[in-house]
């Protein structure tokens, strides 16, 4: 068969602005992901049973619905309960956050307890406050050993964009769905995003190793 | 608004095959991928280089695409390439096949190499023959370092399969986006989705930490 990538030459700034919305798809919902995650994990970690018990409830929910279907009841079903329609950009940003925030969670949980508990009580002793020892001695020290665990949050995040197209949000995926559709060169335009996603994912994992071996030693006690 | 539950009883046989399809999916997907995984492992512990090369190309690939496009990858690249018709569900097999078998080489090469050349040595030293080292030292502690890095990977199969719905595999979310559209009662036919998979994914994921725990090796 002859290939013919001319389609994809001339539809670039189409598939550059699909490329655009991945990137701020992937970031947001990973930067809204990690926060919510942070939150949770000292939620867990320092606040009441009932309140680890709630937060478990939800991380374990998410760790057992597809996020596909977290996506499309939030950008369907939702916005039918609340009686307000839903744009698809922050349905998806906010469907893969709460996703991602429950991988998160765990994570920056199990960074918290590997922090010795003699830390905190030395933060104590030194005179600071019980939220003022967490933000600035163990929180940091949680986050930098598990750098390659969030790092790999990020890869997936990018990843779980792609899957924003169902509810057609103009991202890569989606917009090459379109592209294939119109050109009715499926071959040459899958795997031309397949390239672009695997030029995305695979730097960030390996960029992310190496700022490991970099701050590694911070994160050690 | 008003909802209307009646239309997720009247279907419920319906959703409960979209679920049969999505649990036999996973199955086969994992019976086929524990394999495909060992060969991949092997493959890149070759001492051939261009088949240690190809063995790495193939994983890192893999775990670097969104599964979604690999899907329609699948779908409308392989038949051209291989001039054959396959049918939606011998794709998704394929597709869900090479992403998990990707993922699962990584949790069988951490398993091989976690275990030092030392353990082989001492099991030699006190007179024990080969295959019983492998079968009373190595083996034993591989699964227990293995198994629940495999067990997080089937949870994740189990909801990546929703997935196979944007090839029209008759699966739990594509039997529903169905009725959604056929029905109209959008919120009352997602919630049900939902519910099923929640039921389903729950206490999957309750045994997984459950297995975190029991083979948590301690060295």
């Amino acid at each position: 068969m002859a290939f013919d990538f001319s389609p994809i030459l001339g539809a670039w700034p189409f598939l550059a602005k699909a490329l655009w919305i991945t990137l701020l798809v992937s970031l947001l919902s990973t930067a809204f992901g990690l926060l919510l995650g942070v939150l949770v994990a000292m939620g867990r970690t320092y606040g009441p049973g009932l309140l680890d018990a709630v937060l478990g409830f939800y991380v374990d929910s998410m760790r057992a619905i597809p996020v596909l279907v977290v996506l499309i009841w939030g950008y369907f079903a939702f916005p039918l309960l609340v009686g307000r329609s839903v744009d698809a950009v922050t349905a998806a940003v906010i469907a893969l956050g709460l996703h991602l925030a429950a991988y998160a969670a765990e994570t920056i949980r199990a960074g918290l307890t590997s922090v010795r508990p003699g830390q905190m009580r030395a933060a104590l002793a030194i005179g600071m406050s019980r939220p003022q020892a967490i933000r600035t001695v163990v929180l940091p020290q949680a986050l930098i050993r598990m750098l390659p665990a969030l790092g790999s949050l990020l890869v997936i995040a990018i990843k779980d964009s792609a899957i924003a197209s169902v509810v057609a949000v103009p991202e890569l995926m989606r917009q090459s769905q379109i592209l294939a559709g119109k050109t009715y060169r499926p071959f040459e335009i899958y795997t031309a995003a397949m390239l672009v996603y695997f030029c995305l994912c695979y730097p960030v994992a390996r960029g992310v190793d190496a700022v490991y071996r970099r701050l590694a030693p911070l994160g050690s006690s | 608004m008003t909802f209307d539950w009646s239309v997720v009883l009247d279907n419920l046989p319906l959703l409960l095959q979209g679920a049969l399809v999505t649990v036999a999916l996973t199955v086969a997907t994992m019976a086929l991928a524990i394999p495909g995984g060992l060969l991949l492992a092997a493959l890149r512990l070759s001492p051939v280089a261009v088949v240690r090369a190809a063995a790495t190309a193939f994983v890192e690939f893999f775990r670097a695409t969104p599964l979604i496009l690999q899907l329609y990858w699948t779908f409308y690249v392989l038949p051209v390439f291989l001039d054959v018709r396959l049918s939606a569900w011998t794709t998704a097999l394929v597709g869900l096949t090479c992403n998990i078998s990707a993922f699962n080489s990584e949790t069988f090469r951490a398993g091989i190499t976690s275990l030092r050349q030392g353990q082989w040595n001492a099991g030699l030293a006190l007179g024990m023959s080969r295959p019983q080292v492998f079968f009373k030292i190595v083996l034993p502690q591989a699964v227990m370092r293995v198994l629940p890095a495999l067990a997080s990977t089937w949870v994740s199969l189990f909801k990546d399969t929703s997935l196979v719905s944007v090839i029209a595999v008759a699966d739990l979310s594509y039997v529903a986006l169905r009725l959604r559209a056929e029905t109209y009662r959008i919120l009352e036919v997602l919630t049900a989705m939902a519910a099923l998979y929640w039921l389903m994914g729950y206490p999957q994921a309750k045994l997984v930490d459950w297995i975190h725990r029991r083979f948590k090796v301690v060295e």
